[in-house]
């Protein structure tokens, strides 16, 4: 187990940085290979955001298009791959289920700049790796159900703490405490565990 | 606010659920070159991206990868290709029919001039009998029309080979009647001599065979008939060549 980060940095980083130089001379295999590698991931992400599997193929596509029409600006030597795409996955989905549930979605220019390509640099190896995600699946188990519940709101949802304190019928000082917790809770399980390991 | 004031928020900023103004405050800190919070997001971004492995696995239907590689699809060698196809296709249609109606064209022309040199030989035989008949030293020629406007000409009365008529300003007959020519025997009544057409510029050449008994005909005459013809003229005489 303690090699497999380094394995993953050998191996699949390196294909993810050839990746990235084949996406930015616009190879159009390159998008086969892209879809191979995180296709399934995104499509899970975003399938678990807007629970409808015909939105969420428009979504797969609008998001892989995205990514390739801004492969351009993609530092493809420090720049993560797998992670700027699921970013843009997770906005276009919560863009999709904020805009049909009538609420504002967020502006061209704040999604362009939380999709920006240069945004995604210098990330740990292992963001994506199996490791990593069994890691995160076991902080989120030893939170409690409220801290969790936080955390999801957040992340698939992309509910503010105010949005959130309305949705759970609780004082927004309480939300903000539950989630400060939990991502701290988070924060330092995956430094712990990243150290042991 | 300071960095570590800012902390708290490094994830919300990542998750991208913080308000306007606690984002721009964030903003400005991410703006400035070697700010601790630079490094502090970075990480934020990271573990958000993890949270990703949260999503229960869902398989994407098989045609999805087709969908999404296709809209990259080389569409230029594609339509290359198939307006290569459409183009060859419509060349081979547009010389097959070029073809066809070439052929058809040249079968009509072929049946046009067989029909001319079915009528020039057979207009060549009336030239060559009626020269005979004019040639025959027996032949009787007669003057019609002259001095007159129309229509004019002359008549030759052969005993043997029968009488030719050539005329000109002998205007087309009108639909549905004809020229009827007359033998009128002295003293008698007019035998009908067969039925012609004249050209449309007005000349008329009729030949009508058989011996004819030059000493009991009083003349030859022309009347404008029905298209059937008359067993007697209808009509006064438009031509009338007394022998």
């Amino acid at each position: 187990m303690t090699l497999l980060p380094l394995l993953f940095a050998i191996y699949v980083e390196g294909d993810d940085r050839d990746l990235a130089e084949r996406l930015k001379r616009r190879e159009p295999a390159a998008m086969g290979e892209l879809y191979d590698r995180y296709g399934k991931l995104a499509y899970s992400l975003i399938y678990r955001i807007v629970r409808d599997t015909g939105v969420a193929e428009d979504l797969v596509q609008e998001t892989f298009l995205r990514v390739w029409n801004r492969a351009q600006g993609f530092d493809a030597e420090r720049g993560a791959l797998g992670p700027w795409l699921l970013a843009v996955a997770r906005n276009r989905a919560i863009d999709y289920v904020r805009s049909s549930g009538g609420k504002m979605t967020r502006g061209a220019l704040e999604l362009e700049a939380a999709e920006h390509p240069t945004v995604f640099v210098n990330f740990e190896a292992d963001v994506l790796s199996q490791d990593r995600a069994r890691r995160v699946r076991g902080a989120m188990d030893r939170l409690n159900e409220n801290q969790r519940h936080v955390i999801e709101l957040a992340y698939f949802e992309g509910l503010s703490q105010s949005e959130m304190a309305e949705r759970m019928g609780q004082p927004l000082g309480t939300v903000k405490t539950w989630v400060r917790t939990a991502l701290k809770n988070l924060r330092e399980e995956l430094r712990e565990k990243a150290i042991t390991a | 606010m300071t960095c570590d004031e800012l902390r708290d928020q490094y994830e919300l900023y990542a998750l991208g659920v913080l308000d306007a103004a606690e984002r721009a405050e964030l903003d400005e800190h991410l703006h400035r070159e070697g700010d601790p919070c630079i490094e502090g997001v970075r990480h934020a971004r990271e573990l958000v991206s993890s949270l990703a492995s949260l999503a229960p696995q869902s398989p994407p239907p098989a045609r999805l990868r087709n969908k999404v590689t296709g809209l990259v699809a080389e569409p230029k060698r594609m339509w290359s290709w198939t307006l290569v196809w459409i183009a060859a296709t419509a060349c081979l249609a547009v010389m097959a029919v070029w073809l066809n109606t070439s052929r058809r064209e040249e079968q009509r022309a072929l049946a046009r001039a067989l029909l001319d040199v079915q009528s020039r030989k057979v207009e060549l035989a009336r030239l060559d009998e009626a020269f005979a008949l004019m040639n025959d030293p027996a032949a009787k020629q007669l003057v019609f029309g002259e001095g007159a406007p129309k229509p004019r000409g002359r008549v030759f009365v052969n005993p043997k080979q029968g009488v030719l008529l050539l005329a000109s300003n002998l205007t087309p007959a009108p639909s549905g009647k004809i020229y009827e020519m007359w033998i009128i025997p002295k003293g008698g009544k007019p035998l009908p001599a067969g039925l012609f057409q004249s050209q449309p510029n007005g000349t008329a050449m009729y030949l009508r065979e058989g011996a004819v008994d030059v000493a009991t005909t009083g003349a030859i005459a022309v009347t404008l008939e029905p298209e059937a013809g008359s067993q007697a003229p209808t009509t006064t005489p438009l031509i009338v060549a007394a022998l």
